[in-house]
């Protein structure tokens, strides 16, 4: 995908992610923490244009958890409140083993979509998040067992040849889905030219979908529309609305995506057609 | 084991939560959540191995 399918007028998939596990109401008090809280985002989300919602879940304390369950009552608490949006589950989780990170595909029903780390990060000064290849194949298998499609998460470049790699080992079903992350630290530098780059360097018929953190949210989603690409916003990866001002929501951040859309006249995809486009 | 320096409050740094929250009395501010499991240990996580914050308020902060 890539230019051409903006001039074509290719719907843009919009992914809210609406709480994250780095960050709570402590650098937001708009962050959603608890399933009622995530599922009204959600609810507000989809309402303004978003097709998918990207989910973690929390302790009461406002702390990363992972177990079944409390995914479960997140995931609950969202298609209570949802009419048809796609529910992507997070399988992220730094410091976290294997056994854990599994447990966000167990709940019933199964996400539709989740996410794959490609390859080690690092975290603070001292901590890395290290998605081991075998981890990475683990967690692969469970969902295409339980018919979750894969959102690979490229958090830089090497990461590609990781994709490359999962190609070879695995028979991923088309089209691959992979989330080009930009921002600090060991992910992609955040520039518009590492951006192409990296399209130019996925697989033959992969659809991307554009992540930028912090400040690189607004300009690097607004380039990913004018390439064809999909995009992913909300306060899990950037708490500002603009410079010096906190976004108010998940919504805020989708609805001003959707303006930026249709000025340049690229359709916003329904979660129908976003289920079409991505092969659900 | 838990890092000394973690407490749970429900306010402080300018802040009133709802519920107790993970909080540093070395920075004086509430904790990131991933940061918090380091404070608490989860997963195997140590704070004296994986928090720089820790290890340089007790004079280890080098590598």
């Amino acid at each position: 995908m890539g230019y051409d399918d903006y001039l074509a007028g290719e719907p843009v998939i919009i992914t809210a992610a609406l709480t994250g596990g780095v960050h709570g109401k402590e650098a937001n008090p708009a962050i959603p923490e608890t399933p009622a809280e995530i599922g009204e985002a959600a609810a507000a989300a989809e309402a303004a244009g978003a097709a998918v919602v990207h989910l973690h879940a929390r302790r009461d304390t406002g702390e990363r958890a992972f177990s079944t369950e409390r995914f479960q009552a997140v995931t609950d608490a969202v298609r209570e409140r949802t009419d048809d949006v796609i529910i992507q589950h997070s399988t992220g989780g730094t410091g976290a083993p294997l056994s854990v990170r599994r447990q966000p595909l167990q709940t019933d029903p199964a996400p539709e979509m989740a996410s794959l780390d490609m390859g080690p990060l690092n975290r603070y000064d001292h901590l890395t998040s290290e998605n081991p290849r075998g981890m990475v194949d683990e967690l692969y298998d469970e969902m295409s067992e339980r018919g979750i499609k894969p959102e690979l998460e490229v958090f830089n470049d090497g990461h590609l040849n990781e994709v490359a790699g999962l190609l070879e080992r695995r028979d991923l079903e088309e089209p691959v889905y992979a989330t080009l992350i930009f921002g600090g630290g060991t992910l992609s530098p955040p520039h518009p030219r590492n951006l192409l780059n990296a399209i130019e360097n996925l697989p033959e018929g992969a659809l991307f979908n554009t992540l930028g953190f912090g400040p690189h949210q607004l300009p690097l989603t607004t380039m990913g529309l004018l390439v064809g690409g999909h995009v992913r916003v909300g306060l899990e990866d950037n708490v500002y609305y603009r410079r010096g001002e906190l976004a108010e929501s998940n919504a805020q951040l989708v609805a001003r995506t959707v303006r930026l859309a249709e000025e340049l006249e690229r359709p916003v995809a329904t979660p129908a057609q976003a289920r079409s486009t991505l092969g659900l | 084991m838990s890092c000394p320096y973690l407490e749970y409050r429900s306010s402080g740094d300018g802040y009133e939560f709802d519920t107790e929250r993970p909080f540093c009395t070395v920075l004086e501010t509430f904790v990131q959540p991933m940061r918090a499991d380091i404070c608490t240990g989860r997963y195997a996580l140590e704070h004296g191995r994986d928090c720089e914050i820790y290890r340089e308020h007790v004079g280890d902060g080098s590598d």
